[in-house]
């Protein structure tokens, strides 16, 4: 029994108490109130994501094809997390408790902020074309540019 | 073992043991074979060929980036957010919930502990969104592995990781929403965040625990396993994770803001914001809510009840000596921060009614109903030279709102433990 064993062994074996604990309370705990609809939301989570979510992802990256989604992917992945992030204060329904809870715009934040993204992104582009420019017409500097870039360039960037 | 078809006449004693070793040896050899069939036999027998089809067809993943070393890779950020997410969730939970051998244990200091945890708590939890994603989306092949049951313990382990990413969605999912105090569902937040917060974090040690050689062999950039993948991946690797890390970062600085105020001027999307509220500071339960009115409050009177019990006139709680301090009021939906406080210190108004040191103390409110309108405090809160029954907030007398004529604010304390519209004090023995 090496050290290395105990860990990983003692680790599951925490992860299986820890667990039980959880599942316990959640069954068990008058506060939860409604486990059963606990687990529906849970499934519903998985499949939601599993069966919805990443297909659409794969999907659409399917359809844009290898290059176009190595140049789109920063943008897409960001602009998604920031949407994802947005979606309640988007889409709450009803009037908040009091003015100081959603007190912004928040369509206005969430077009803002995906906008910054994208321009980032188009500066970044812009930018390494400008420097690859500059640098292309020179000689050893240049050779050396042109093949760090080639090393690099399935996506180091966010083009 | 060979068969012997002997025909001599034998003794019955020895034809009686040949047959005892040739049925045991029908016996072997009929397990031998039987064992063999069924290796060859049971996978295709339970999974047909015939139903590996679409996604679960061999290679039916094309893309790159689903392999060991990106999940790695992104699996101990993602695993990093959700540990540091259920640590401050357990701080806020005993902090906001003690357990009575706790009441008195629990310390207030430092002043900004629970701004620091909780704004913490939901920081990360927003940071985790995209790791989550990204790291889900990276093993996401593995979904349709074949074939889909090998073993039980490989049943198990599938199941484990069905919990781990089911619970690990909904905590994301339902707390986001709790920031925005959207209920769309019939079962008490509080106690099933709880809940699942360890269901969580047990599916994913014991997750870590079942992957560990994997995980070792994919550790570094020089590890054995990441140096058996396509070179050619690398670079599209490192710019997947700094994509990735872009938008952890994009909306960390669009919503951590609403605790972290030097950035306020880049929260666009936090359902709080330092500068909306009554005197500059945001409210959660407001007068109307608690059913408080300025006609309610007409004979206001502060109860202080302990060996020697005495009342006060609002005016009289002005005469008394006046304490500043700067707190945070640190809400558990992750909002926080400062404000100038005055007021009486808690400690005089309980040691004018004779309390003891050690006691704790029941705070009762003015507001109708609510889980929090009877509040206790322990004795280290009690007697922190800080904490204030506040009269004023940012120099002028406190809002209906944020608790005229006089609240409770205390370092170290979630928002919902400050009591507002406080009408007695109590000093229990």
């Amino acid at each position: 029994m090496t050290a290395r064993w105990i860990l990983r062994y003692g680790l599951g074996a925490a992860g299986l108490a820890a667990l039980a604990f959880g599942v316990t309370t959640l069954l068990t705990d008058p506060q939860v109130g409604d486990w059963q609809g606990v687990v529906e939301w849970l499934a519903f989570a998985v499949v939601l994501h599993d069966g919805v979510l990443v297909p659409a992802v794969l999907l659409s990256g399917l359809a844009l094809g290898a290059r176009l989604r190595r140049r789109l992917r920063w943008v897409f992945v960001v602009a998604g997390s920031l949407t994802a992030v947005a979606l309640p204060v988007l889409l709450r329904p009803g009037a908040p408790a009091n003015p100081s809870v959603l007190p912004l715009d928040y369509q206005r934040g969430w077009a803002v902020s995906v906008s910054a993204a994208v321009g980032l992104a188009l500066c970044w582009a812009a930018g390494r074309r400008a420097l690859g420019r500059m640098r292309g017409g020179g000689g050893r500097i240049a050779s050396g540019y042109a093949r760090m870039r080639r090393g690099r360039t399935r996506g180091s960037g966010p083009s | 073992m060979p068969e012997s078809r002997d025909s001599r006449p034998v003794s019955l004693a020895a034809r009686a043991k040949a047959g005892a070793a040739r049925s045991a040896a029908g016996v072997t050899a009929c397990r031998v074979r039987l064992t063999a069939r069924l290796k060859t036999l049971r996978p295709p027998e339970v999974f047909p060929a015939r139903a590996r089809v679409g996604p679960l067809r061999e290679g039916a993943f094309r893309g790159r980036l689903h392999d060991a070393r990106t999940a790695v890779s992104l699996g101990r950020l993602a695993g990093t957010a959700l540990a540091i997410c259920f640590v401050t969730g357990l701080v806020s939970h005993y902090l906001q919930q003690p357990p009575s051998w706790a009441v008195n244990v629990l310390p207030s200091r430092p002043v900004w502990g629970y701004r620091l945890t909780q704004g913490l708590h939901v920081a990360t939890g927003i940071a985790a969104i995209p790791l989550v994603l990204a790291k889900l989306w990276t093993v996401y092949p593995r979904l349709f592995a074949w074939p889909p049951l090998k073993s039980v313990t490989h049943a198990l382990e599938r199941l484990s990781i069905a919990v781990l990413v089911a619970a690990t969605l909904l905590q994301l999912a339902t707390g986001l929403l709790n920031t925005v105090q959207w209920y769309p569902w019939s079962w008490n937040f509080r106690q099933t965040h709880w809940a699942l917060a360890w269901v969580e974090v047990g599916a994913l040690a014991l997750h870590i625990a079942v992957k560990a050689p994997v995980i070792a062999a994919h550790w570094g950039r020089r590890s054995p396993g990441t140096l058996r993948l396509p070179a050619a991946d690398r670079p599209d690797r490192r710019a997947f994770l700094a994509t990735v890390g872009a938008a952890v970062g994009a909306v960390t600085v669009t919503t951590v803001g609403q605790s972290f105020t030097p950035l306020k001027d880049t929260d666009v999307l936090a359902p709080r914001h330092p500068d909306h509220g009554p005197q500059h500071l945001p409210v959660n339960r407001t007068a109307a809510a608690a059913g408080i009115t300025r006609q309610l409050l007409t004979a206001y009177r502060l109860t202080v009840r302990g060996p020697r019990s005495y009342e006060l006139t609002l005016d009289q709680l002005a005469a008394m000596p006046q304490r500043s301090a700067v707190l945070p009021i640190a809400c558990v939906e992750g909002w926080s921060k400062n404000a100038h406080w005055s007021g009486v210190r808690f400690r005089d108004l309980l040691d004018r009614a004779g309390a003891p040191h050690g006691a704790t103390i029941r705070v009762v409110s003015l507001q109708r109903g609510g889980a929090y309108s009877v509040m206790e405090m322990g004795a280290d809160y009690a007697r922190d030279p800080l904490t204030l029954l506040a009269l004023s907030l940012n120099g002028s007398p406190l809002s209906l709102d944020h608790g005229y004529p006089a609240r409770v604010i205390a370092p170290n304390r979630p928002g919902v433990l400050q009591t507002k519209w406080v009408g007695m004090l109590e000093v229990m023995v």
